[in-house]
């Protein structure tokens, strides 16, 4: 297991309903891991209590059969992130953008100087050709269309070389022929470099086309773990029309 | 491209970019060395004065702590002139700041006229302001409230008609859908966005005002500035180091007052 999430509850704080209650996990390497739910289930709070943008209030998360504690930098290295919204530098080029997912390995004194090794430059150019952006490398990163912005923010995430991507509603604000498009660059890129994916999606369609595993979320609840196939009626009603008496019945 | 050419072009850029860098350092450099030895800029003149500002400051020493009585009214004047003055700017700010604006203005005629007239008033000076003021009202702090009210309008205002052009568009779009008329959209679109931003510069304005209005004085326009430069004149240093004193103490209860109320409306 690449990555095994114990328990983890999470509750903010002046919030009646804790966002996370209980949740467990185990994903292997390399899998393409579909968290499906709807909007305020916990799927993002999931997500950062894994590279712990969240701290988790209790529970703990095992990377490579090591609890996720200490050198937060070094560890979240490891995981890079997509997220809904893009957040690529808009002032910034593609390929600055792209560099800057190898920040965590560098010094600050370098980064002053906006200056990266040529090993860097070697690793983004690649990540770019990888998603079909680097005609694009010199353009500031706000003239892009929104799938190519996204296309960008997954080179980004690769030029990490992380071992798990962390996607969280990676295609919300895409069309859906953008947003296949995409899907299919994070699915065929994690494929080709073995990283595991892990992908909240709220749009029951997509998880069925591109998942290899689904977990449903309720309520910061798991309340399904299983292939796509077995995605019948009665588990999305569980997944998104569960009242909290039916859920706790 | 392949990820070859993108290293190349980037290597390429890299080094036009340093070129351009250079090219541009350098010219900068040697202007800023120009006009350095055309205002006189020489360290070593600093040096040699050392000794004439410490005989300066010891005929200052100690300050006349008798003299503070007499401060007090003028202190009191000084802090009036500002609230005054910054009172009047926000006022007049406000509808300068909406038609000096791209995006509210009426026209693109009036922005321009508006946009003219509030840099001329930036432009001025108070002290300058305040000069004319006294020979149109006379002697006294109304000149200086009037002084300081329309140099602080100027300024105000084209922060704030900034601040109104740089909203998110969103919300404007929403209002006028809604069949909203302009000045509705202005009041519920733009003035809710912008609010933040104008409270906290203008109490920034008025911690700037205090200080501005401390030296009014010098040219007969009230406060403080008045005995600054009177004991100056009369050679009575001792007193000057009193105002001085006060002037600093004002400024300085003036910035933790200010500081303390934006931190208390952000």
């Amino acid at each position: 297991m690449v990555l095994e999430i114990r328990n983890v509850s999470k509750t903010y704080p002046g919030a009646a309903q804790p966002a996370l209650s209980d949740v467990s996990i185990s994903v292997p390497a390399g899998q393409f891991l579909v968290i499906l739910g709807p909007s305020g289930a916990g799927k993002s709070s999931l997500m950062r209590c894994i590279n712990r943008l969240v701290e988790p209030t209790s529970g703990q998360v095992f990377f490579e059969n090591k609890p996720i504690m200490g050198d937060l930098r070094a560890i979240r290295r490891q995981f890079g992130m997509v997220f809904q919204q893009f957040n690529l530098v808009k002032r910034l080029s593609v390929l600055t953008n792209v560099l800057s997912g190898r920040l965590g390995y560098r010094s600050v004194a370098r980064s002053l100087f906006y200056s990266f090794p040529e090993s860097d430059k070697q690793i983004a150019a690649e990540c770019l050709a990888r998603v079909n952006m680097e005609h694009k490398a010199f353009q500031r990163a706000d003239t892009l269309s929104g799938g190519e912005q996204q296309r960008v923010a997954i080179a980004r995430a690769l030029a990490q070389q992380p071992k798990v991507i962390l996607a969280d509603e990676p295609v919300a604000s895409l069309d859906p022929k953008i947003a296949r498009q995409v899907l299919g660059y994070l699915r065929q890129v994690a494929k080709e470099l073995g990283i595991t994916v892990l992908c909240n999606l709220h749009q029951v369609d997509y998880a069925r086309e591109f998942a290899e595993r689904i977990v449903g979320m309720s309520r910061g609840r798991v309340v399904f773990d299983g292939l796509a196939a077995q995605l019948n009626e009665e588990v999305l009603n569980r997944i998104y029309y569960a009242t909290a008496e039916e859920q706790a019945a | 491209m392949t990820v070859a050419g993108v290293l190349a072009a980037e290597a390429q850029r890299r080094r036009e970019g340093f070129r351009r860098a250079l090219l541009w350092s350098t010219g900068a450099l040697a202007l800023l060395w120009f006009t350095a030895a055309q205002i006189g800029l020489n360290p070593a003149a600093l040096v040699r004065g050392v000794p004439f500002m410490l005989d300066f400051f010891g005929r200052m020493f100690p300050p006349d702590l008798a003299h503070l009585a007499l401060l007090r009214d003028a202190t009191v004047e000084t802090v009036q002139i500002a609230v005054w003055g910054t009172l009047i700017a926000i006022v007049l700010s406000i509808p300068l700041a909406l038609l000096g604006a791209r995006n509210t203005t009426p026209h693109a005629l009036v922005f321009h006229a508006t946009r003219m007239f509030l840099n001329a008033l930036r432009s001025i000076n108070e002290l300058v302001f305040a000069l004319i003021f006294v020979a149109a009202v006379g002697l006294g702090p109304f000149a200086g409230v009037l002084a300081i009210a329309l140099h602080a309008t100027g300024m105000l205002a084209k922060f704030c008609a900034e601040e109104v052009e740089g909203v998110d568009r969103g919300p404007i779009e929403a209002m006028r859908a809604t069949g909203a008329g302009r000045l509705q959209v202005i009041l519920f679109g733009i003035v809710p966005q912008v609010v933040p931003a104008f409270v906290s510069y203008s109490v920034y304005r008025f911690d700037v005002s205090i200080r501005a209005a401390t030296i009014l004085g010098l040219v007969g326009a009230g406060g403080l500035g008045f005995s600054l430069i009177k004991t100056m004149k009369l050679f009575l240093y001792h007193q000057t180091a009193t105002c001085i004193l006060v002037i600093f103490v004002l400024v300085a209860v003036s910035d933790w007052l200010c500081a303390r109320i934006r931190a208390r409306i952000l």
